[in-house]
């Protein structure tokens, strides 16, 4: 994504560079050849407005370049704490990465993390029997 | 604007509002000094200038509406041109970058009918 929009916008600057020196030259000529009947003939000066080309460049290349800007944009997320918050529920940080594939820093995971992991209500009588078992048969492996 | 009530009962995400207030923002300053490079090269003068910068500003919005908002908010059971899955006010949304943008785009309008026209 991020490649393409790039590329994207990156034809459109070059189209829209053209178009702009394009426009400037045909100015410089304007004012080159007005200058020149007057000096030579003092007729009426002949000022032509900008030729089609150069104004389609100038558009088609805005349009482009509006192209890649838009699809560079970063992702956006719902506001509604209900969509959001399933949102993370199902896709995690995989729905939270930016355009080169890193979790963005403002990502702060599931808002109801704190319930999940609660220190205070383990269990740790039961653990420390599990340790002592697993150090016992761990002995006795080791032992043979 | 959604009242008192509807914000209790659906509470809104502060952080993912101004997530995307800000994208919506960044691109809309980028693209009005664009549309004065436009403007600036094509040499328009006076009310066509501006009516050019509302069009494009209406079709950045458009644009940016169907790449970035229609996918998941009309699979998500939305009506079409409904922004409110992103955005909390549709006003705000079409055309709150007009004001915004103004200035950069008058910026780069002068400067660039400037250097073509000189």
């Amino acid at each position: 994504m991020t490649l393409i929009s790039k590329a994207i916008t990156g034809i459109g600057g070059l189209l829209l560079a053209h178009a702009c020196y394009s426009a400037q030259e045909h100015s410089a000529l304007q004012s080159f050849r007005a200058t020149s009947t007057a000096t030579l003939t003092s007729s009426s000066a002949v000022s032509t407005s900008l030729p089609i080309d150069i104004v389609l460049e100038t558009i088609v290349s805005t349009f482009i370049i509006l192209l890649g800007l838009v699809l560079g944009t970063r992702p956006l997320r719902p506001i509604e704490w209900r969509v959001w918050a399933g949102k993370i529920e199902r896709e995690g940080e995989d729905g939270f990465k930016d355009r080169n594939g890193e979790v963005n820093k403002d990502y702060v995971g599931n808002p109801f993390g704190i319930f999940e992991s609660r220190p205070n209500f383990v269990d740790i009588r039961k653990q420390r029997k599990e340790f002592a078992e697993w150090v016992k048969n761990g002995e006795g492996q080791q032992g043979r | 604007m959604p009242s008192e009530r509807e914000l209790q009962i659906s509470p809104i995400v502060q952080e993912s509002l101004m997530h995307n207030a800000r994208t919506l923002q960044n691109l809309q300053s980028l693209t009005a000094s664009l549309f004065g490079v436009s403007a600036g090269i094509l040499g328009l003068e006076s009310y066509s200038g501006f009516l050019f910068y509302i069009v494009f500003s209406l079709i950045t919005s458009a644009l940016f509406y169907a790449a970035r908002v229609a996918p998941t908010s009309i699979s998500s059971g939305k009506a079409p041109l409904d922004t409110s899955r992103y955005f909390v006010g549709a006003v705000e949304f079409w055309t709150g970058g007009l004001m915004s943008g103004l200035a950069g785009f008058i910026l780069t309008w002068t400067l660039f009918y400037g250097l073509v026209s000189a």
